[in-house]
């Protein structure tokens, strides 16, 4: 089953994890502090946090996403999609990056060629023109006309337009309709789309009566925030108009919308979305491996790899509103047929295209993410599992907790030596442990890792590497545990997990990373999440009805 | 139209100090005299970056263990000065008799926290693109999250008002080559800044560019209407503008920039330019894809379109599996690994790729007859010296083309311990730029290379 090949003696191995934190083991660099340090930032304990304090604004850009979905939303299907600027996610977060990057001039001219594409097929036509508007205009600038730039007006810009704005492109659509009142309508949703009031999210909130120290989002900010967190997209007319009678001004009021959002589709797709970025799935579009040594990857592999995590979710969140923890213990997943065959089980019914729900075997060796296709296969390289970056994924993304940096010029490398007896990965890693300088990281970052030796680069079962049987025992945090299994089942029921995706989730939803004075917020959501039996939808109410969702810090922008 | 330039005097002087230093190899004198004509009827030399990924395969120079590794140095010349022997890396890019700098590293201050600054992927490549240290944010946020301090060298050249007294109709291009990633976003994913935060991404598929640089259509009342529609555009960035912080009004600001710019282009005539043939779906080939890239990045050049340009042939840190030379993993963990005949291999591999890309530059010639070669001056330059242990010692510098006489080709120039921002004095010195010093945060240096300029 294994297909590690034998390795040549000459050949030296060396960690990676990520890229700079190798540690050595050639002992070359001595420091007294290596065995006090500290490999993770320790967090504050609860009650020790400060108090609540709101955080600095945010200005998102849209992502390609956002907008596409907005639009489509707006004038129907079909409209074209051309190369916007590439999102990016530091931080794992597209939202993230839309907050803090600065869009090129190529991004700039995409935006404006897209705006005249997009014109030009829903407005070229006039039947679909005709249709959208509700009413044929007449003439430039005439009644229907701006009464439908003002309807788009409050779609994009997500509250109604100014005095000035509608002055600004109702003249537009007169200036340069050429005489032609349909041209007019073009060029004015043209320019419309192409506004920086269209592409940033500007919520910068009111001073809040009750306490103007506080700035407080408005009905109309609110309607935009929950409906990019909950739909990925604008606000609807329904929600605007929500938010015109005043009802996005309460808790109560935000509660009751959100829950009617998370029963529409979109919601399902932004959840979706939401669990990909944390999971930073983007990486499985990348994966190659050699196939030489992996005789069963193919692509359609990867992409079914994906689609079950993507339902395993769907299930989780929305079908079954089940505990979330339980993404680490569950024996329940989704298959086709060559992930069936992957994971050597039967599911007659499943094909190419066609997935379905099996329950692994009580006595197999996988339960849970941790140890289905897209977990195992991302955190591996092309030749070889990585122990390393599959520990550091469950320290990181699991647990939340942060790798720290490697003191200043540590020696970087672990090499097998000339001339040595060959051992398996986990015994070279072991290695590290004689040295002070190595076992500091590693002993933080393998060891979670090491349960998932069994699972070969893409997630295949095996006993042996090499020949050598595997020891895919392990511990957490120094308790001993059997298994992958065994470690799901701790990883369930231990707190810092479901505290790690309120963290995630808060970041997503705010599109920043947190500051000191919203921890204790946090620990607030994650105790709501805990009183409700750890259900995703209820921590998505208690966000998006959360002070930490609704205020903002009144003198300005976030650090 | 290309406005024309009058010849500039400086230029024309050091045309003929260049003539009478190396007076056996260059052209007679008149000949000179037009192709700086032509040249000057374009604006002047054009710049490049050209940037590979993962350094050399290491050697002594580059530290106590690297030498203990016993690994031949296969990129530095035995020979200094002018007509250096070509080591066997350099061996490829021989026939454009490129000049090297060796034994650069970076000066900057690595400030303790937060921590990893000294890393080679952060602080060689930031020094390396921007003479500056980075601006990291941390280590250890998910992933190496950092930006630079001021914009990289391209972009320092293109905003720079002694290099274009009047902008072409682009000010910059970036085009990207290889489509893997160590990480989706910064400068792993990029390496052309305006400033903090603020990239150009590279197109990475040849149509695009193709469409950004040629699908100009004549000026028409469509154009107009999009000219004028720009205005209203404006007025609403500068409406939303005023309510925000600073950091956010530096983002609007840009983006209005931007705005100002593009309305500048579709207001300007249609460049007076031979589209050349619309190229196919991109070869996964990096070579190939390398002179697709290269021949549109020609045309742009030679019709004026713009006079800099950054080309990101691998991304930093690159993931890129070079399969094609026998490497089954992605270069950097090959390089973390120790493979160093494999690295050497890929190193090899992209300094093909780059002789390639002038392969392609030398036979994109104007009226004249001048080669893109005679008239630009392209960097070429990586993230670190070699990528096994990450160290920044022998950041390497390769510099092709003789921007118009100013700089000399063929020539080795040895700094032991350097300071590499004598790379880019030595670059903005031949293009014009007047440059009393370069570098930042303890890389300041008022020197360029020793023998490279005319």
């Amino acid at each position: 089953m294994s297909i590690v090949p034998f390795r040549p003696l000459a050949l030296r191995l060396l960690l990676v994890l990520s890229f700079g934190a190798l540690v050595s083991c050639q002992g070359t660099i001595e420091d007294p502090d290596m065995d006090e340090r500290e490999w993770t930032r320790p967090d504050l304990p609860d009650e020790e946090l400060p108090e609540f304090a709101p955080a600095g604004l945010v200005l998102p850009r849209l992502t390609a996403s956002q907008y596409y979905d907005t639009l489509e939303n707006l004038f129907g299907d079909p409209i074209p999609q051309m190369d916007l600027e590439a999102d990016t996610n530091p931080y794992l977060f597209f939202t993230i990056g839309a907050s803090t990057t600065t869009v090129s001039e190529l991004g700039v001219q995409q935006y404006e060629e897209s705006a005249h594409a997009i014109a030009e097929m829903v407005f070229g036509d006039a039947a679909r023109a005709t249709e959208l508007m509700g009413c044929a205009p007449a003439s430039p600038g005439d009644a229907c006309v701006t009464g439908y730039l003002d309807h788009v007006g409050r779609r994009l810009f997500r509250r109604p337009m100014s005095g000035e704005e509608q002055m600004r492109w109702h003249g537009i659509a007169n200036s340069l309709a050429g005489g032609d009142a349909l041209r007019g309508v073009r060029y004015a949703i043209a320019g419309m789309l192409q506004s920086p009031l269209f592409l940033y999210r500007a919520e910068l909130g009111e001073p809040d009566p009750a306490d103007p120290s506080v700035r407080r989002y408005t009905g109309y900010e609110m309607a935009s925030r929950l409906s990019f967190l909950l739909t990925n997209a604008a606000p609807s007319d329904e929600l605007l108009d929500a938010a015109q009678r005043g009802e996005l001004d309460d808790a109560s009021g935000i509660h009751e919308h959100a829950t009617r959002m998370l029963e529409s589709e979109a919601s399902r797709a932004a959840v979706q979305a939401f669990f990909a970025q944390y999971f930073d799935l983007v990486r499985l579009d990348r994966v190659e491996r050699d196939p030489a040594l992996h005789p069963s990857y193919t692509p359609t592999l990867i992409s079914a790899m994906r689609t079950e995590l993507e339902l395993l979710v769907d299930d989780l969140v929305f079908r079954q509103d089940g505990d979330m923890r339980t993404l680490y213990s569950t024996r329940n997943t989704f298959v086709n047929d060559e992930l069936a065959s992957h994971y050597g089980l039967s599911a007659p019914s499943a094909n190419a295209v066609t997935f379905v729900p099996v329950e692994l075997p009580a006595s197999g060796p996988r339960r849970g993410v941790l140890t289905l296709g897209a977990f195992l296969t991302m955190n591996a390289h092309q030749t070889e599992t990585s122990p390393t970056l599959r520990g550091k994924f469950v320290r990181e993304r699991v647990l939340c907790q942060t790798v720290l940096a490697p003191p200043d010029n540590v020696n970087l490398d672990l090499s097998q030596e000339m001339g040595e007896t060959p051992r398996t990965l986990r015994e070279r890693l072991e290695q590290h442990r004689d040295n002070p300088e190595c076992s500091g990281c590693h002993a933080f970052l393998d060891p979670p890792g090491m349960f998932f030796e069994i699972f070969d680069g893409i997630g295949l079962h095996r006993t042996t590497e090499g020949g050598l049987p595997i020891d895919a025992s392990g511990d957490l945090d120094g308790v001993p545990l059997a298994d992958a299994t065994a470690l799901g089942d701790t990883l369930r029921d231990d707190v810092r997990v479901p505290r790690c995706m309120v963290k995630q989730l808060y970041r997503h939803a705010n599109g920043r990373l947190e500051e000191e004075g919203e921890l204790r917020q946090i620990v607030e959501l994650s105790d709501a999440f805990a009183a409700s039996g750890y259900r995703f939808q209820d921590l998505l109410l208690a966000l998006a009805t959360s002070e930490g969702f609704r205020t903002a810090r009144p003198d300005g922008e976030a650090p | 139209m290309p406005k024309f330039k009058p010849l500039a005097r400086r230029t024309f002087l050091r045309g003929l100090v260049g003539g009478t230093g190396v007076a056996l190899a260059l052209p007679p004198l008149e000949a000179m005299l037009t192709k700086k004509a032509s040249a000057d009827s374009l604006g002047g030399p054009f710049f490049g970056v050209f940037f590979w990924a993962n350094g050399l395969p290491w050697h002594a120079q580059h530290g106590g263990e690297q030498a203990g590794a016993g690994h031949a140095d296969v990129w530095t010349p035995s020979t200094t000065g002018a007509g250096y022997t070509p080591s066997p890396l350099l061996m490829p890019l021989a026939r454009h008799n490129v000049s090297v700098a060796t034994g650069l590293e970076p000066k900057t201050q690595v400030p303790r926290s937060p921590g990893g600054q000294s890393d080679g992927h952060m602080r060689g490549f930031m020094v390396a693109l921007t003479g500056d240290r980075p601006r990291s944010m941390g280590f250890d946020h998910p992933s190496h999250t950092l930006t630079a301090r001021r914009p990289s060298i391209d972009q320092y050249v293109a905003r720079h008002d002694a290099f274009y007294t009047e902008a072409p109709r682009f000010r910059s291009l970036q085009v990207g080559v290889s489509n893997a990633r160590f990480h989706d976003y910064g400068h792993w994913n990029a390496i052309s800044y305006n400033g903090p935060d603020s990239l150009n991404l590279p197109v990475m598929n040849s149509s695009t560019l193709y469409d950004f640089l040629f699908s100009e259509r004549p000026m028409d009342a469509t154009q107009t209407r999009r000219t004028q529609l720009l205005d209203a555009v404006l007025a609403d960035a500068r409406s939303l503008r005023g309510r925000l912080g600073r950091r956010d009004q530096q983002r609007v600001d840009a983006h209005l920039a931007h705005l100002s710019d593009i309305q500048r282009r579709l207001a300007a005539d249609a460049a007076v330019c031979e589209p050349p043939a619309r190229p196919g779906a991109d070869s996964g080939d990096l070579i190939r894809k390398t002179e697709t890239m290269a021949d549109l990045l020609g045309v742009a050049i030679n019709c004026g379109l713009t006079r800099v340009f950054s080309m990101m042939l691998t991304s930093p840190a690159t993931t890129h599996v070079f399969n094609n030379v026998g490497v089954p993993d992605n270069l950097h963990k090959t390089c973390h690994d120790g493979h160093w005949d494999r690295v050497r291999r890929t190193q090899l591999y992209q300094m093909e790729a780059f002789a390639a890309f002038l392969d392609r530059f030398e036979t994109h010639t104007d009226a004249e007859g001048l080669s893109l070669l005679d008239r630009g001056l392209i960097f070429a330059t990586s993230e670190y010296g070699e990528g096994w242990k990450h160290s920044v010692k022998e950041l390497p510098a390769l510099f092709a083309g003789n921007a118009c006489g100013a700089l000399r080709q063929g020539v080795h120039a040895r700094h032991d311990d350097g300071n590499f921002s004598m790379a880019h004095v030595t670059a903005l010195r031949a293009l014009g730029i007047p440059t009393p010093s370069f570098g930042f945060n303890g890389g300041e240096t008022s020197d360029a290379l020793r023998g490279m300029l005319t």
